[in-house]
């Protein structure tokens, strides 16, 4: 119930209430002005005075009754007395007009039968209030008349009324512009709300999520900000959690890696020493199996590490502006080294390139060059022969990695090279990039490319 | 004699690098943990560190020994080789190898150092030319002269023995000697090295000691 009343319903209701209320209250109030008013307004005559009917009755029982002519102008005097308004005449019997309570130039001094028949008629329903009637009981004396102005009679209500209409005119005016101004304020009060958490919704903070909004009144749009509140912050838990996890299984599996590579290091600790005994060739050529045994084991391990935490998505991508000709270039330096001593020729032809930046992550792109060389050496060490070139066409630009090997098809020298494989393809595609790759039983080409959209 | 400073808590392989080490003419002192890490630190060269430890790991104890003494070379020896290991471990190291690990490997990245850090005051000898670390003298065993360097050419042998048997491309030389960045095309790089190899080389037009390593730098092997 006290949520209710904070509610943009109960406002409104409220709103509404109240405009009836106030039509309500505004008819009451002008009944009690006008009464008010109209005590101002005096009138000389009772309401039993003002009264058509009884007037009427009254002259004509009057009228009856008269005889003479002191009779006549004496009841003029006595109605006279009681209506000051009113005027009187007397017509007699052969269309004289006789006795007049003023003297009127509207009137004939003698009334013909057709004026006679017109001023009834004309005065029939009309204004003055016009009785007419015949004196004496044998109506063989002529006729009196009665007229009084209508609007002498009118209520003291009609008259305020009359005064004050258009003061009630604006005032009902005022009251709706008043009513539909205050649903304006309410309505754009509410949009403009609306407006500013659509805003706010829309904000993000460093880290993507929405930020929380600042919850100032508690009705329904309150309640949508809490919500909305609610929300992010089970976002941001989410995340949280989310990232925890990330934090637990990058742990997991660096603990894994850490733990599997401390025997290998003592197997490669023992196989040393053991080397530096005088033993026989076979034996030396044993140990140098078991040592290349041990570093293709490592590079399993590092691969595996990779492509786990690739496949869940939880390898961090930091695309940065990369000059891809000085990357490639330092990278190849130090893999030089191990070429040289395996005795490969090494052919390096890295020429500017139209745009040398792209838009790449260095680790991923080191570790994507690092497993293709790493290829060449472990599987295409027959050819002799490494080549790292910038190549360029209209469609793209490439980083080409070539060797003179006996090519993947020869399945049986490519054990290892798979998962290696996959991962640079994960990660080439990761940085919105394109390869291909050749392979035949003269050696194998691999072009890192990317594609140019504009080829003006 | 130089002293090494080996923090390993795994017995075998701890063992057999110390012995490695010793068989190199090092002397080694070998630690399980960094708690009694203050008394050798003031006399050791050069710190080679495990990164899983009991008690405080190998990041600590090796940004604690860069706080304390900015001119220890030091080599982080880890199985731990995500990237962003590598990045924290280089952040203060000197030098990041992972494990398993040729001991040869492991030497010459010592060596490396110790030159670098310029600790090592043994004679090198390159070729026909005889150096002196410590007054960065040369001199030419044919001939048994003074080679006289000028300011960048002195600078440019000098980095390139720092980086010994390591490929340096024209970016890294003219970024690590001139410290601003390079701008493709410009000559002023070779043609120092133009004129260090007419000072050092019998034969400047095929020259021995500066290699050129077509398409991608130079080295010099010592």
């Amino acid at each position: 119930m006290k949520n209710f009343f904070r509610s943009l319903l109960a406002k409104y209701m409220l709103i509404i209430v109240l405009a009836l209320s106030i039509v309500q209250i505004a008819y009451v109030m002008i009944a009690i002005l006008l009464t008010g008013v109209s005590d101002n307004f005096e009138t000389d005559y009772t309401s039993d005075e003002m009264d058509y009917e009884q007037i009427e009755e009254d002259w004509h029982k009057d009228a009856n009754s008269l005889e003479t002519e002191e009779d006549i102008s004496r009841n003029f005097d006595k109605w006279k007395n009681q209506y000051p308004d009113a005027s009187m005449f007397w017509v007699d019997q052969s269309g004289i007009l006789r006795d007049a309570t003023e003297k009127r130039d509207d009137l004939p001094t003698e009334w013909t039968s057709s004026f006679t028949a017109r001023f009834i008629k004309d005065r029939y329903g009309e204004n003055p209030f016009t009785v007419i009637a015949f004196v004496g009981e044998e109506d063989t004396d002529g006729f009196v008349v009665f007229e009084i102005n209508r609007d002498v009679f009118q209520t003291s209500t009609q008259i305020a009324f009359d005064n004050y209409a258009s003061w009630l005119f604006v005032g009902t005016l005022f009251l709706v512009v008043f009513f539909i101004f205050i649903s304006f304020l309410f309505f754009r009060g509410i949009r403009k709300r609306l407006l500013q958490l659509q805003e706010a919704m829309e904000i993000r903070d460093v880290d993507e999520l929405p930020i929380q909004i600042d919850v100032k009144k508690r009705d329904e749009i309150g309640q949508l900000e809490q919500t909305f509140n609610q929300m992010v912050h089970e976002l941001r838990e989410s995340k949280k959690r989310e990232q925890e996890e990330e934090q637990l299984r990058r742990e997991l599996i660096a603990n894994l890696s850490h733990d599997l590579r401390t025997p290998l290091t003592k197997i490669n600790a023992q196989t040393y020493k053991i080397a530096k005994q005088d033993v026989s060739n076979d034996a030396k050529q044993a140990i140098h199996a078991l040592q290349s045994s041990v570093e293709d084991i490592d590079k399993l391990i590092e691969n595996l590490m990779s492509y786990t935490l690739l496949m869940a998505s939880k390898y961090k991508l930091d695309i940065q502006e990369v000059d891809i000709v000085r990357f490639s270039r330092e990278r190849i330096a130090t893999w030089y080294p191990v070429f040289e001593k395996e005795g490969f020729e090494i052919n390096v032809e890295l020429e500017p390139l139209r745009e040398n930046v792209w838009h790449v992550d260095p680790v991923w792109l080191g570790r994507v060059l690092d497993n293709l060389l790493q290829n060449v050496l472990r599987h295409a060490k027959n050819g002799r022969y490494v080549e790292l070139k910038i190549e360029s066409r209209n469609s793209y630009d490439a980083i080409v990695v070539r060797d003179r090997g006996s090519g993947m098809k020869d399945s049986s020298n490519q054990k290892g090279a798979g998962i290696g494989l996959s991962i640079v393809d994960m990660m080439i595609k990761g940085m919105q990039l394109d390869w291909e790759i050749q392979s035949s039983n003269d050696g194998t080409t691999i072009k890192i490319k990317k594609n140019i959209q504009d080829k003006q | 004699m130089f002293r090494v400073l080996y923090i390993e808590d795994e017995s075998e392989i701890g063992s057999w690098v110390s012995d490695v080490l010793r068989e190199k003419g090092y002397e080694v002192v070998w630690l399980t943990s960094g708690d009694q890490l203050n008394q050798y630190l003031s006399t050791v060269d050069i710190a080679i560190l495990d990164i899983m430890l009991p008690g405080l790991d190998g990041f600590s104890i090796g940004k604690r020994i860069k706080r304390e003494n900015a001119d220890l070379p030091v080599i982080m020896l880890s199985a731990r080789t995500a990237v962003e290991d590598k990045l924290e471990g280089l952040s203060f190291a000197d030098d990041y190898v992972t494990k398993p690990f040729h001991p040869e490997e492991l030497v010459a990245r010592i060596e490396v150092m110790l030159r670098r850090f310029q600790k090592n005051h043994k004679v090198l000898h390159i070729q026909h030319l005889e150096v002196y670390p410590k007054e960065m003298r040369i001199m030419d065993k044919h001939k048994n002269e003074e080679i006289q360097l000028t300011g960048k050419q002195f600078y440019l042998f000098q980095y390139f023995l720092q980086h010994a048997n390591q490929i340096l491309t024209k970016e890294q030389l003219y970024e690590g000697i001139w410290g601003e960045a390079y701008i493709e095309g410009d000559k002023t790089l070779m043609v120092h090295i133009r004129y260090l190899r007419e000072k050092l080389e019998v034969n400047p037009a095929k020259p021995t000691i500066i290699e050129t390593i077509r398409g991608i730098g130079y080295r010099v092997r010592a």
